[in-house]
């Protein structure tokens, strides 16, 4: 950059990517808010009954998004009027809808336990993809590595009578197949997202031989050791305390993950030069950091991070293995990476957000079966409303997915 | 070599939806520049890589691998070609020549859709949606208006199977070039709403299912007269339709779109270069509406030559059963994206199908069960060695040097190897 | 110390005999360099003389096939920055390897960070690179994102991160290629500082004068091989480009006065903003005459690009018009730009100028692909054969017309492009850089060309960082700051005249355009 583009920037504070809370965005987020809320209120506990206040509520929130766009902040502006498009259409599908059906649907309680079961295993394979990217690889292999996550835990659990070992095994087979991403994607400087979809079908392949060669049709036996439930006695503490009360230890561990990943990668010299390899890996490699074996080691943790959200799928939620039971979770997840920005706490938002959506597909049947089907696609409407609508905004780190070769030999 | 200079400062973000994660930008190149310099030699060497990977799975798990390719090769039917198989056998084989072929038309029709997308910079993973769609519409349509002249429903059906394909990847194409969503996530989304619209309709209570039986998840039959006539083998007994004539001229059609066409020529140019590209006046957001658009129409009349040809219905399993459609990728990238090389590639991943079926492999050799995720991990590792060309090439140039010297000559001179052009 | 080793001790780096082939290229041949301790000497060459190869060799980035490389007068081999960090050797590149997203303290400590408690220190960091700033004199905020700083400030991150680590012999990459001249004269002030207190620092460039303002000694090196090296004391500008190009240099082609017509193309108060949204263009008015070179003279990144991305539609006039003939085409598509009459000689022939995978004949028909097609078909025939009489018209070496552009040289791939551009016959004509890393031949050709263009009726706007040649090709020179033209000049101004306009001292003194 010149000196004439300092000045530019000095002359418009707020024309940086990163500027804070203008009035138009404060604007934006207000109406987001109020079209949230016009659905909330027709929702137990509160249950209104009547569309009049919510309708009054959407079209304030849609005024406020008008107003935001006009003031120049175009895409929360937009969000606000869909807020109050979808509130005021829920608002409406809620008061039309029985009391019962919609207690049964709308438990908070068991609604928020769902999200986050369901979010766990995005949350740990998009975390992987955090790491992976964050140093320059695109891992479209993430899939791949859950399922292999999903079936050797499954299978170690079965041969070892323990899911610590399933875990272990889950994780390794996953690592495993991640270092092969690694040696065509860094060494052999492959495209990157053709190496991916190669391993995944790879480990589709070989996932369903080995299911097949061990298990045949009677599928993986019905007392596979599985990861404990953890319990806690917070029942009595609101919908949250229901929600926490008996977890598995993965969807724990998830949690924890985003912290360890945040702290990794944020405030520890290897995540500095996990970074800057992600970001200028030639600059990485004249201060003396090694780019391959910094690339190679991201990769394999991918790989160990995505497997044990394929390890939590079959040995801590479902408690079988089903051939692709994966169901492109490992998609979603790369959508989750990119709607959070390559950051753990935006990637957790992301995956939460994908696990509601899924938990709710799950209750939507109460009001009808037929149409039941269709809210399975729920997910991956969402997903691709995500990326549609979130890209642009979000900036990848600058090396993500460029081969690097060292000059000379 | 002119690979892009990690170190140079970054470009700015660039216009016209280009995403966040996309084809690396010298692959297209790649893949194209590889064909001029290595001919047919390095796709070869990556089939029998593939292979001979996919054989120590097999030997790793108690078979032998040589009996099993065996079995498969017989089960593919291609032995009818050799003069010398004769009498029940050569019967049999015809049957199963049928069943390949069978497949090879839907899989070049798939190949392509793929292919072209390459071609313009694109990864279309959404085949299988597309082809889905495109199915969806065939049979309805299909099993609609009887009564209606045979040709008149047969193309009409054709039509709207690949309208519904090219909107379905327009989408995705839309999406592209109006805010840069990555296309391989939005097509691997697509086909999962694909899966489950189908499901959908075609399930218990849904405004597709079958009228004769409300308890059975399936379609209605197509009418007769929607049905593509059979031209070798029996009718009854999914002998082959005219289908795969279909797909042979959708070949020519891609050949000469992609290679003479000024639609084709601006989707190269994008390909190989966006910024180029737009900076000559061509419009890359439209480009890519258009060839993904285009890429789902092949992928949709897939599914209704599939579904015309031999299905005749669809239920909601074998919905969630194609896999089909995924092996126009392999088929896309192990025929180097031309028209030619993806009918080969299409015919010989068409017989390991076939060769791998319940119907035509021998369980007695191997449990077709199993050689159905062989050919699964064969399709991925295909896709793995193509793009590792480098890794191709380098085994290929070791290979040759060695061989010259066991023939009493020297190394070969350095302009005999291949190069990577990256 | 005993006599005999004097001369070897005095030497803080000697290269001997230092060959780097890549392919067929020779980059290096046989190079001889001695840098002496607390001496600044200057590397000096043409583009592509084997400068920074030769330097990323010692910094262990490019391992040479022959030759010696020697640090105190004893034979060592570097395989890696790391190698080279620690044998006292720092590096600042031409390309700043600096991540841009990562704060100035960040950046410094990047490869030794201090640690507290197993996590990164970053308060330490911060005071480091405040002590560091302090002892040498180097003013730089730890705290800012390197991508908000001045050029001139990245360049001192990297000069303070290679003292960081214990550089004795400090490399410097044509230093002076992105900074003002204000920013020049600091960086020599530094340098002798640093000289002053001991460092052995090569200076790499193509800049006469530079070398004999800063430097001591200097090595020149002339298509790889060593020429010779000299006391700057008793060399002048005229024996130094003598040794650089191998004979006495005549850069100037011959020029008649133009004969200028009627005003072609017109900016009208033009407005535009950079990729980041903020504004770059700032109402330029301008306008060029048929039969006339206007040449439009500035340091890199004061808006050129987006001037040129506005005119030629492919970035959005936010205000202000842009006429061509009389016609406006603000705001049109690229497209309709180039059939209205907009030629464009891109700024960087890779990314924009040409489609490197595309042949000759394809890349020749970018902007005329339709003419004539029927049902949507190419004329593959016609498209040859247009090829085949512009590659013989404009003198293309090296390639058919089905050759892969990628496989000619640089200065055919910017005839082929020329050779496109003025193909389509355009009214006005952008010429951006036109000469950017061609060799001496190539650059007459394309002069000569736009000289023979702008005689033959078209209005020729012509943007260049190279004063030397704006002042050989312009009937006027129109200054660019800040967005901004800030000042109108005859190609008869100095460098002293352009370089104040261009630093935005002469702002306010502007000239009626």
């Amino acid at each position: 950059m010149s000196t004439a583009a300092i000045t530019r920037n000095l002359r418009a504070p707020d024309g940086g990517p990163s500027s804070g809370l203008t009035r138009e965005r404060a604007l934006g987020w207000g109406g987001i808010a109020l079209g949230i809320l016009a659905f909330l209120m027709t929702l137990p506990p509160f249950e209104v009954r009547s569309i009049g206040p919510s309708v009054v509520l959407a079209v304030l929130a849609a005024g406020l998004g008008v107003a935001a766009i006009v003031g120049g902040e175009r895409r929360l502006g937009g969000g606000a009027i869909a807020a109050a498009i979808v509130g005021v259409l829920g608002a409406y599908g809620a008061t039309r809808s029985g009391t019962s059906h919609l207690e049964v649907v709308v438990s908070w309680g068991a609604l928020t336990a769902a999200m986050l079961r369901y979010a766990t295993p995005l949350t740990f394979a998009a975390l992987g993809g955090l790491v992976s990217e964050r140093a320059g690889v695109v891992n479209i292999a993430l899939e791949g590595m859950m399922l292999m996550g999903a079936f050797f835990a499954a299978w170690g659990a079965d041969k070892t009578g323990t899911w610590v070992g399933g875990i272990l095994i889950g994780v390794l087979a996953g690592m495993a197949l991640a270092l092969v991403h690694a040696i065509f994607a860094v060494s052999l400087r492959s495209d990157q997202i053709v190496v991916g979809t190669g391993l995944n079908f790879v480990a589709l392949g070989v996932t369903g031989y080995m299911y097949v060669n061990s298990y045949g049709a009677q599928g993986t036996p019905d007392n596979l050791p599985s990861v404990p439930e953890v319990n806690l006695p917070t029942d009595s503490l609101g919908f949250i305390g229901q929600a926490i009360s008996q977890l598995n230890l993965l969807v724990w561990g998830s949690l924890l993950a985003v912290v360890l990943v945040w702290l990794l990668v944020f405030r520890t010299r290897t995540g500095l030069r996990l970074r800057s390899v992600g970001e200028n890996p030639r600059a990485a490699e004249t201060v003396g950091i090694g780019v391959y074996r910094t690339r190679y080691a991201a990769v394999v943790a991918s790989g160990g991070l995505a497997a044990l959200g394929g390890a939590f799928l079959s040995i801590g939620f479902v408690h079988s293995f089903s051939q692709n039971m994966t169901a492109g979770r490992g998609f979603i997840a790369l959508a989750a990476l990119i709607a959070g920005r390559w950051r753990p706490g935006g990637v957790l938002a992301a995956t939460l957000l994908f696990g509601f959506s899924s938990a709710l597909a799950q209750r939507l049947p109460e009001f009808s079966p037929s149409l039941a089907t269709l809210f399975q696609a729920l997910p991956y409407v969402l997903t691709l409303i995500a990326v549609a609508g979130v890209v642009g905004r979000s900036t990848p780190p600058a090396a993500d997915g460029v081969p690097y070769q060292r000059e000379g030999n | 070599m002119s690979s892009v200079r990690p170190g140079a400062p970054a470009p700015p973000p660039p216009p016209d939806g280009q995403p966040e994660i996309a084809l690396s930008p010298g692959f297209v190149a790649r893949m194209t520049g590889q064909m001029r310099a290595g001919g047919w030699i390095a796709p070869l060497l990556t089939v029998v890589v593939a292979f001979f990977m996919g054989g120590l799975v097999v030997a790793a798990t108690g078979h032998n691998p040589l009996s099993t390719y065996k079995a498969i090769f017989d089960g593919s039917g291609l032995q009818w070609l050799f003069p010398w198989t004769s009498g029940p056998d050569r019967d049999t084989a015809a049957i199963n020549l049928q069943q390949t072929l069978l497949t090879t038309g839907p899989l070049i029709l798939l190949g392509l859709a793929v292919g072209y997308a390459f071609r313009a910079g694109l990864f279309n993973i959404g085949g299988q949606g597309q082809y889905i769609v495109g199915s969806i519409a065939a049979v309805w349509a299909g099993s609609s208006w009887a009564g209606m002249p045979g040709w008149i429903h047969v193309i009409l059906a054709m039509v709207l199977a690949t309208a519904a394909g090219a909107t379905w990847a327009g989408i995705s194409g839309a999406l592209r070039a109006i805010t840069g969503a990555n296309e391989v996530i939005t097509t691997i989304m697509l086909n999962w709403i694909a899966i489950w619209l189908g499901v959908y309709l075609f399930g218990l209570g849904g405004p597709l299912q079958n009228n004769a039986q409300p308890d059975v998840p399936i379609s209605n039959d197509i009418v007769h007269s929607a049905r593509l006539p059979v031209f070798w083998g029996d009718a009854d007994l999914q002998g082959l339709h005219i289908g795969i004539f279909v797909a042979l001229a959708a070949a020519v059609v891609y050949w000469v779109l992609l290679n003479r066409s000024t639609k084709g020529y601006e989707a190269r140019a994008v390909g190989f270069n966006p910024e180029a590209a737009r900076y000559s006046g061509i419009r890359v957001g439209r480009t890519y509406v258009l060839v993904m658009a285009t890429c789902g129409a092949l992928a949709g009349l897939a599914g209704s030559l599939d579904v015309l040809g031999w299905q005749f219905h669809i239920a909601t399993n074998d919905i969630q059963g194609t896999q089909l459609a995924f092996l126009g990728i392999a088929v896309a990238l192990l025929g180097r994206n031309t028209a030619l090389g993806t009918c080969l590639a299409a015919l010989m991943f068409g017989a390991l199908v076939n060769g791998t079926s319940v119907r035509n492999l021998d369980p007695a050799v191997f449990e077709p069960e199993l050689a159905q995720n062989l050919t699964t991990v064969i399709q991925g590792l295909v896709v793995l060695f193509v793009s590792a060309d480098v890794l191709i090439l380098l085994i290929y140039n070791k290979l040759r040097p060695r061989r010259r010297a066991r023939g009493g000559g020297a190394a070969g001179p350095a302009g005999d190897t291949i190069e990577v052009v990256a | 110390m005993s006599p005999q080793n004097a001369g070897a001790a005095e030497l803080a780096l000697e290269l001997r005999g230092i060959t780097k082939r890549f392919g067929a290229l020779t980059a290096n041949d046989a190079v001889d360099l001695q840098l002496r301790r607390g001496e600044i000497h200057a590397l000096l060459g043409e583009n592509g003389a084997g400068k920074s190869t030769l330097m990323s060799v010692v910094y262990g980035m490019a391992r040479p096939d022959e030759g010696e490389i020697l640090i105190d007068g004893e034979p060592v081999t570097i395989d890696s920055p790391r190698e080279a960090m620690d044998r006292g050797v720092g590096m600042v590149f031409q390309h700043f390897m600096l991540i841009p997203v990562m704060t100035v303290a960040e950046n410094l400590v990047l490869g030794a960070e201090p640690r507290k408690h197993g996590l990164l220190d970053l308060a330490g960091a911060r005071r480091r690179t405040r002590e560091l700033s302090d002892r040498y004199g180097l003013k730089v905020d730890p705290d800012a994102r390197v991508s908000d700083v001045s050029v001139g400030q990245q360049q001192r991150v990297e000069i303070l991160r290679a003292l960081d680590r214990g550089a004795k012999i400090l490399v410097l990459d044509e230093p002076t290629a992105v900074l003002t001249a204000q920013e020049t004269a600091e960086l020599a002030e530094v340098l002798r500082a640093l000289r002053d207190a001991g460092t052995s620092i090569v200076f790499i460039t193509h800049k006469l004068h530079e070398v004999l303002d800063v430097a001591d000694r200097v090595t020149v090196l002339r298509r790889g091989k060593t020429i010779g090296t000299v006391d700057t004391a008793g060399a002048d500008d005229a024996s130094l480009a003598r040794m650089m190009v191998g004979r006495d240099v005549v850069l100037r082609v011959e020029k008649e006065p133009g004969k200028p017509g009627q005003p072609l193309l017109e900016l009208d108060d033009v407005h535009a903003t950079d990729d980041r949204g903020l504004p770059a263009v700032d109402g330029v008015s301008l306008h060029v005459r048929a039969g006339e070179i206007v040449a439009v003279a500035g340091i890199d990144g004061n808006g050129q690009s987006e001037l040129i991305d506005l005119i030629s539609g492919l970035r959005p006039c936010t205000g202000g018009h842009v006429r061509l003939g009389g016609k406006d085409i603000t705001n049109c598509t690229p497209r309709a730009a180039r059939d209205a009459g907009i030629g464009h000689i891109a700024e960087d022939r890779h990314r924009r100028g040409l489609v490197l995978d595309f042949n000759l004949s394809e890349n020749l028909a970018l902007m005329d692909y339709r003419e004539g097609t029927r049902f949507g078909l190419l004329k593959p025939r016609r498209m040859l054969d247009a090829a085949s009489r512009l590659l013989h018209e404009f003198d293309v070496r090296g390639g058919s017309p089905v050759t892969p552009a990628r496989s000619l040289s640089g200065g055919n791939q910017q005839k082929v492009v020329i050779a496109r551009e003025i193909s389509g016959n355009p009214d006005a004509l952008i010429a951006a850089q036109p000469t950017r890393g061609l060799d001496v031949g190539a650059i007459e050709f394309v002069h000569r060309r736009l000289l023979a263009e702008r005689d033959a009726g078209r209005a020729i706007l012509l943007f260049s960082l190279e004063l030397d040649e704006v002042r050989a090709l312009a009937d006027r020179i129109v200054v660019i700051y800040d967005g901004r033209i800030v000042g109108e000049l005859p190609p008869t101004a100095s460098d002293e005249e352009l370089g104040l306009l261009m630093t935005g001292s002469g702002a306010g003194r502007v000239a009626s355009s």
